[in-house]
């Protein structure tokens, strides 16, 4: 019976402890940080992620160039913001003019709704629109999580499955963000159920 | 690799519009996205029936990529632009 996300009269109600909920309001903040462009007004702080993860080695950033010349260099906001067509340079190059920004815009202003819903005082109950913006922004998060992490196939996600159950190293610094990474899928899929499924 | 349930079933919303559908949306498999998502995204947002949105879901799974939508490349650009807003990973190409 998943308990954690419950559809109830009005919305989805939320049974997550409140340093969960904190949890989570931080990391839809740090995305939201990290896709903010500075044309909104708001300083640059730089990618707010490095700081968590600032002990793992540098991502491969060249593979992705390569294959796609107009993608952003932070591999992780490539990712938010994906190249649009991969066979056309020039139309990937337009497409990502006309919808980028945009496109983060939305996302903040959705991450922005997410967190502003889970900080209410409990009994923390989801409109509908709220509830669809955190089961995007638990996607968005775990996006920049898999990057920071190296998940890049399915394979390297069972590594890190395998990992995290096995704890071979206990002081890997990637355990903390594995353990993390499967929680947030945890909690998406009981939200994606709860939606999926009204009473 | 005997079915090819997304060139079955062609039927939806906009069916008719686009006689010629020569544009294509394409999601791509990625390691990170949940299959139960990917599949709530494409009833949510393309509208499909549970079993078109399911069968999608684990051709891109599957086959590594999938065609969820036909049309228009303006149509298509704009699905695009949605699913990126989804967190999936998709394209518009010309159809061949």
């Amino acid at each position: 019976m998943n308990r954690t996300f419950r559809c109830v009269d009005g919305g989805v109600r939320v049974e997550l402890r409140p340093n969960e909920r904190a949890l989570l309001v931080h990391l839809l903040s740090e995305v939201c940080e990290l896709l903010d462009d500075g044309r909104g007004g708001e300083s640059d702080t730089g990618d707010p992620f490095e700081q968590l993860v600032g002990i793992l080695p540098p991502v491969d950033v060249d593979a992705d160039a390569k294959q796609a010349p107009e993608a952003l260099q932070d591999p992780a906001l490539a990712r938010l913001l994906p190249t649009g067509n991969r066979q056309d340079a020039q139309a990937a190059a337009e497409f990502r003019r006309l919808t980028e920004h945009g496109l983060r815009v939305r996302k903040r202003s959705s991450l922005d709704r997410a967190g502003q819903a889970l900080n209410r005082r409990p009994p923390v109950v989801l409109a509908d629109d709220e509830a669809r913006s955190l089961l995007t922004g638990l996607t968005d998060i775990r996006l920049v999580l898999a990057e920071r992490l190296g998940v890049r196939t399915e394979e390297d996600t069972e590594r890190l499955s395998e990992a995290l159950r096995s704890l071979d190293d206990p002081s890997d610094p990637r355990l903390a963000l594995a353990a993390l990474f499967e929680t947030l899928a945890w909690w998406q899929e009981l939200l994606v159920t709860a939606l999926d499924s009204p009473e | 690799m005997s079915l090819a349930p997304s060139e079955l079933e062609q039927s939806d919303v906009r069916e008719g519009l686009e006689p010629q559908a020569p544009w294509v949306t394409i999601v791509w498999n990625d390691p990170v996205n949940l299959m139960s998502y990917v599949a709530h995204v494409f009833r949510s947002y393309f509208g499909y029936s549970s079993q078109k949105a399911e069968l999608l879901m684990l051709d891109v799974h599957h086959k590594g990529r999938a065609v969820v939508s036909t049309g228009g490349r303006e149509q298509m650009e704009r699905d695009t632009e949605a699913m990126h807003e989804y967190g999936l990973w998709a394209t518009f190409q010309k159809d061949v």
